[in-house]
């Protein structure tokens, strides 16, 4: 039996033990279920996986739940906040908001009212977390609600052995409504969190989205982000992560109805032996949409940064407007940095373009620095940072740059 | 205005130009693939017993091979039973003694190509010894072997080529005149199990073309091959070995067509460059297989696979005009083994009606200081489907390699497809790599300056898209960069509006 099929089985087995509890989320899990044994696991040959093993996941990982357990909170950037640990909430550590229009509803079996699992997820991975799901959390805006504070979702997964632990957003904005919704994971010790991320943004309504994946070095990731934006509504999502065992991200963003934007940017920065991987697909469905994607990467040690960007217009989606840009850094002999923009068109009245560059810091600007006595560590951490300040500044949320900054800065000096 | 309601009629109608056939007795095999047959074409060529363990090895490799689906093409499930593996027009046998006794049919095919007359006589392999000085005095200066279903006619300007001591001529005398050439590069590019395509034209080449140039020589002329498709249910499979030694120059163009068929075509060819240190091989392609009809019935499947290794020193420069095909599958590529070692891409492939193309390159930078240069110019009209394809690696030894890439997209009508799939693969924090896409229609403001200066819609479109080619065609050498001009403007016709 290869590895795909033992994932398989091993994914199968949990999903079925799982499927057995009848509660508000029994219909969700056979779904995921039906799907799961539908869908086989990517082996060497699968294309979207070509760069990235699943070998770490060897170690059994998803033969076991991660277990409850009693952690301090994570940072904190102010706003509501909602805990999860080990994919359970934490009603200790958290704040749940009482803003009239925000409606925060557990999944966690005691609802009815617990959405299905959207079909435009396709991997295994999000059909497994539907099918073994214990825990989620679903938000639902109203109609013309501004909600005025952030809400900060943290997921902390930690584990001492091999273990999964099965996390679930969702987010339904309400016409004219708006949101700034922070998704932040944090963890350490070889736990993987599989995480499915549902948003739609309704018409007319306002997302601002962070997603930041900060665990520890021995932990893996593997999510899976759907964002979907309808009529005239405007989508930001900022995604910084730094690197780790193992990370996978599958985002689609689907520009769903006429006069859609999304903008969506990226830093990725991989440190010692960590793999990231990030595969985004912007499709743009409907006529008038609008799409901007920039993503920088630093690839330092024996770290191997993976992007995937693939711009896809549909037949009849008529001025599209779509660039997408991917800078990578590549600070070592060892760091491998593999990129593919892709454009898939299906339709003459496009504005379409990507660019992509690979490259090294720039000698000049390092030597400038060494002569002004600076040191060889601080002149290229300054230089990395640099290189991912746009974005930093561009950040609309000033608590996360002031969070990010040292965060980077660190995963940048570790050699 | 019923008038120029006809003309513009016409003008559409307009069909592909080469798609005649040619009634010439042939020599062809049933249709079927099994060892046998590969050893039928071994004997037929006379070849060494090594040649024919080597067919048969890659025939037994390719048998394990599925069949390849990634590429962003569909066609139905190609049966290779029902080809046949060899033709050769029966003439050629008897060796005609002037151009009176050579088949008309063939002739005329030539004729229609537009072959000058004593260049024709060469290629109908008329052996008279007065017409060798026609040979010397000749206008044109482009050396031509022409392939003709399985068999390579013949070649011409080989005297005055052998004055320079280049080799030029097609591969099966080559395996008999210059065994130790053939035995030490065939296949060290494209190796017989390298993919399906390959594999499969490893165990079943019936001809192409072989070229030698000595140490420090430059080709006197332009070398070229002509490739045609003529007998029904035949597949063309050629082998294209050029071997450039150290401090050599050549020049290298191939074009081909085929006739109007319904039924669809098979062409695997492989193409194998070496750049040994210090040489330069330029190789322009200009790719007109028929394409099918309007409906998207018929056409030439060409399942291409060209490479080039590229020595110290050395530059390989691929540049393809592709405006045939029913699908083009073709990926030409520069291993840059060498330091310093120069590869580059120039590329424009126009796809039209139900055409689909996926073609790109592959520049794999091993060498220290490789440089590459990648400009792909993708057109789409109809319902037709253009992606583009490539592959940019740095290896961890590659310091300092340096990688350019352009592809440029241009659509016209709602109906057809764009689409670019470029990898990138860097393992040295010394190496730099851009990459910029774009697509796009004709800009309405170009179109209206064109139109409001008096210009038809279908001129100033053709205008527009040349330019937008101007990049590729500078390319190529001159006689054919006016052929491949107007070869786009044909294609064109009708695609607009």
């Amino acid at each position: 039996m290869n590895l795909a099929e033992q994932l398989k089985e091993q994914a199968l087995t949990e999903a079925r033990r799982q499927a057995a509890r009848e509660d508000g989320l029994a219909a969700l899990r056979r779904e995921g279920l039906a799907a799961l044994e539908r869908t086989d696991f990517p082996g060497r040959k699968t294309e979207a996986w070509k760069y990235t093993s699943l070998r770490a996941l060897e170690d059994g990982h998803l033969s076991a739940l991660a277990p409850a357990r009693e952690l301090e909170a994570p940072a904190d950037f102010g706003g509501h906040r909602l805990v999860f640990i080990n994919g359970r909430f934490n009603e200790a550590l958290s704040q749940l908001p009482d803003e009239a229009g925000l409606e925060v509803i557990r999944l966690d079996g005691s609802s009815e009212a617990a959405p299905g699992a959207s079909t435009e997820f396709t991997t295994p991975f999000a059909h497994l977390n539907a099918a073994a799901l214990e825990d989620g959390l679903m938000l639902r805006v109203a109609a013309n609600t501004a909600v005025e504070t952030p809400v900060h979702v943290c997921f902390v997964s930690s584990a001492d052995s091999p273990a999964t632990s099965h996390t679930r957003l969702h987010l339904e904005l309400g016409e004219a409504s708006s949101l700034d919704l922070i998704e932040h994971y944090s963890g350490d010790g070889p736990a993987l969190t599989n995480a499915v991320t549902e948003l739609h943004a309704g018409p007319a309504s306002r997302l601002r989205h962070y997603r930041l994946q900060s665990e520890q070095t021995e932990s893996l990731h593997i999510g899976s982000l759907l964002l979907v934006a309808n009529r005239d509504s405007r989508v930001e999502s900022y995604q910084l992560m730094q690197g780790s065992r193992l990370r996978r991200n599958d985002v689609r963003a689907i520009l769903a109805e006429s006069g859609a934007e999304l903008d969506m940017r990226g830093i990725f920065i991989g440190r010692g032996k960590s793999h990231t991987d990030n595969q985004v697909c912007v499709e743009h469905r409907v006529p008038h949409c609008q799409s901007h994607q920039l993503y920088k990467g630093l690839a330092g040690d024996e770290a191997r940064l993976v992007f995937n960007g693939r711009i896809h217009i549909h037949a009849g989606a008529r001025q599209s407007s779509a660039d997408l840009t991917n800078k990578n850094l590549l600070l070592s002999r060892g760091a491998e940095v593999d990129t593919k923009p892709e454009l898939e068109i299906y339709n003459d009245d496009v504005q379409c373009s990507h660019g992509t560059t690979v490259g090294q810091m720039d000698h000049d600007a390092l030597f400038y620095l060494r002569s002004r006595g600076v040191d060889e560590k601080t002149a290229q951490r300054m230089l990395g940072l640099g290189f991912v300040n746009e974005l930093l500044q561009a950040l609309p949320h000033e608590g996360i740059a002031e969070w990010a900054r040292p965060w980077l800065g660190q995963s940048l000096e570790q050699q | 205005m019923s008038n120029q309601q006809a003309e513009l009629d016409k003008a559409i109608e307009r069909e592909y130009e080469a798609g005649f056939t040619t009634d010439v007795e042939s020599d062809t095999l049933p249709p079927g693939l099994d060892e046998d047959v590969i050893r039928h074409i071994s004997a037929k060529k006379n070849e060494p017993e090594w040649l024919l363990d080597w067919r048969l090895q890659a025939y037994r490799g390719w048998q394990e091979m599925p069949h390849p689906r990634w590429a962003h093409v569909h066609y139905p499930k190609i049966d290779f039973n029902s080809i046949s593996y060899y033709s050769a027009p029966r003439s050629m046998a008897d060796g005609p003694r002037s151009l009176d006794e050579v088949d008309p049919e063939l002739l005329r095919t030539y004729e229609k190509l537009g072959i000058p007359l004593h260049e024709q006589e060469m290629l109908a392999g008329v052996q008279n010894p007065e017409h060798a000085a026609d040979e010397q005095q000749g206008s044109s200066n482009v050396a031509v072997d022409a392939v003709f279903d399985s068999v390579s006619v013949a070649t011409t300007f080989k005297k005055k080529l052998a004055e320079a001591g280049v080799i030029f001529c097609s591969i099966s005398e080559a395996v008999q005149e210059h065994p130790e050439l053939i035995r030490k590069y065939l296949g060290t590019v494209v190796p017989k199990g390298d993919n399906f395509f390959a594999a499969l034209n490893s165990a079943v080449f019936t001809d192409g073309s072989f070229v030698y140039i000595p140490p420090g020589v430059r080709c006197p002329m332009e070398l070229s091959t002509y490739f045609r498709i003529n007998e029904a249910n035949t597949g063309q499979f050629e082998r294209t070995l050029i071997v450039a030694d150290e401090g050599s120059h050549v020049s290298y163009l191939e074009g081909c067509t085929a006739p109007q068929r319904d039924e669809n075509q098979l062409h695997a060819a492989v193409v194998e460059l070496v750049a040994l240190p210090g040489a330069q091989i330029k190789y322009s392609t200009v790719q007109n297989w028929y394409p099918g009809d309007a409906e998207g019935k018929g056409g030439i499947y060409n399942f291409v696979t060209k490479r080039g290794v590229a020595h110290d020193n050395s530059h390989i420069s691929w540049t393809q005009v592709e405006t045939g095909s029913a699908i083009t599958w073709k990926y030409p590529s520069v291993v840059l083994r060498g330091d310093n070692a120069v590869g580059e891409f120039y590329s424009v492939a126009l796809a039209r009606n139900y055409q689909q193309a996926d073609t790109g390159t592959k520049m794999i930078h091993l060498g220290r200081n490789t440089r590459s240069t990648i400009v792909s110019k993708g057109i789409s009209a109809g319902h037709a489907e253009n992606s583009y394809r490539g592959l940019v690696r740095f290896g961890p030894r590659a310091d300092n390699a340096r990688n350019f890439t352009q592809c440029d997209s241009l659509l016209l009508g709602e109906h057809c497809g764009a689409h670019t799939f470029p990898y990138i693969e860097s393992r040295n924090p010394s190496a730099t790599v851009e990459h910029e896409a774009t697509t796009s229609r004709v800009s309405e403001d170009q179109l209206f300056l064109c139109l409001q200066r008096g210009l038809d819609e279908e001129k100033a479109v053709s205008m527009i898209v040349n330019g937008f080619c101007k990049e590729v065609f500078r390319e190529l050498p001159m006689e054919f960069a006016v052929e491949a001009g107007k070869l786009l403007e044909v294609s064109l016709e009708g695609a607009v509006g």
